[in-house]
């Protein structure tokens, strides 16, 4: 019934992730919006445009964590998973 | 939670894969049984166990496409891939024949009179059943994309007249082929000429009866419902292998019987 749970999705949220991750500018009132299943989820910052080290850290629930290398905000947003 | 939260399918075990090796297993080595020890037995036991996986694997992946609703829009594009990857292999398959005939028809030896087709060979008159034969396949063409917009538009009874349409044009090609097969005055013993247009006319028939094959179990499913306006990619892949079918005789038919004659 997988088609039926993502057609009731098409309303604009997007809880599969079917389609690319909208852009954010990263700053503390437009952090990136993290969809998250459980509290945490790995987060892999790519800091500038072709970096080649990515920074990989857990972000968790609740207030907007930086990234430790170029600072853009982050935050996880956890929703349900339709069933 | 007890679902995942991507939108791909994780397909259940299944012994169809093991089944399909065995019997090409069987199929290769039966058919070095038969031409050693004449014997049959091995390569009929590979062919209906081929036929046996066939059923069961398609049958299982329209159980969980059609029916348990697996097949997403990713996963609907990962079979279109497929299915586009699978028909330029085939492409590639044919341009070997056709790289044979060229090889042997640009540059005629000796051996042959140094013409093309070689001395003694009475080429079939393309202009007659050939003919005939492209105008059957062409027509089915329209018939299937006829067929491809009835189903968008909803239109289930033209649907079914026309992919039932499709299929006896496709019948009636092989019947032509084989009558022409059967009346031909040249055989595939006769030299590189047999050679090259009995192979190449008899994998392209042979693509014919699987192709028509394919459409004939999209009209039971389209009649047993199985198709929706939006959601129909096994027609939509009949369809593809249909016009490859159609390009390839289109190809023959100038290669060898227009050019070649």
């Amino acid at each position: 019934m997988e088609k039926k749970i993502i057609h009731a999705l098409k309303t604009g949220s997007d809880p599969f992730s079917m389609l690319r991750p909208k852009e954010y500018a990263g700053t503390k009132q437009d952090p990136h919006m993290v969809p998250s299943i459980t509290d945490k989820r790995i987060v892999g910052c790519i800091c500038e445009e072709d970096n080649t080290a990515v920074v990989w850290f857990w972000l968790h629930q609740g207030e907007a964590q930086r990234c430790p290398s170029c600072g853009s905000h982050y935050k996880l947003v956890p929703h349900e998973l339709p069933h | 939670m007890a679902r995942q939260a991507h939108a791909y399918h994780m397909v259940d075990p299944s012994p169809w894969p093991l089944t399909g090796a065995v019997a090409a297993l069987l199929m290769t080595s039966g058919l070095a049984v038969w031409f050693h020890f004449n014997s049959t037995v091995l390569m009929t036991m590979g062919l209906a166990l081929l036929l046996l996986t066939m059923y069961q694997w398609w049958r299982d992946i329209i159980r969980e496409g059609t029916f348990q609703g697996h097949h997403t829009p990713p996963v609907q594009k990962g079979l279109r891939y497929g299915m586009i990857l699978f028909i330029t292999s085939e492409v590639f398959f044919f341009l070997g024949f056709f790289w044979a005939f060229y090889h042997s028809s640009l540059a005629p030896t000796p051996e042959l009179g140094g013409c093309w087709p070689p001395t003694g060979i009475i080429p079939l008159d393309p202009f007659e059943v050939p003919l005939l034969n492209t105008a059957v396949l062409l027509a089915s063409g329209v018939t299937v994309t006829w067929a491809h917009h009835s189903i968008m538009e909803r239109e289930r009874k033209q649907t079914i007249q026309a992919l039932t349409l499709t299929i006896l044009l496709g019948f009636y090609f092989t019947a032509l082929q084989a009558m022409e097969y059967y009346e031909a005055p040249f055989t595939i013993a006769d030299g590189v000429y047999g050679s090259t247009f009995f192979v190449a006319t008899g994998f392209h028939g042979l693509h014919v009866i699987i192709g028509s094959t394919f459409l004939a179990v999209c009209l039971l499913r389209q009649i047993q419902y199985h198709f929706t306006s939006e959601h129909h990619f096994g027609f939509e892949a009949a369809a593809w292998y249909w016009h490859f079918v159609d390009v390839v005789w289109l190809f023959l038919y100038v290669s060898i019987y227009w050019w070649g004659s």
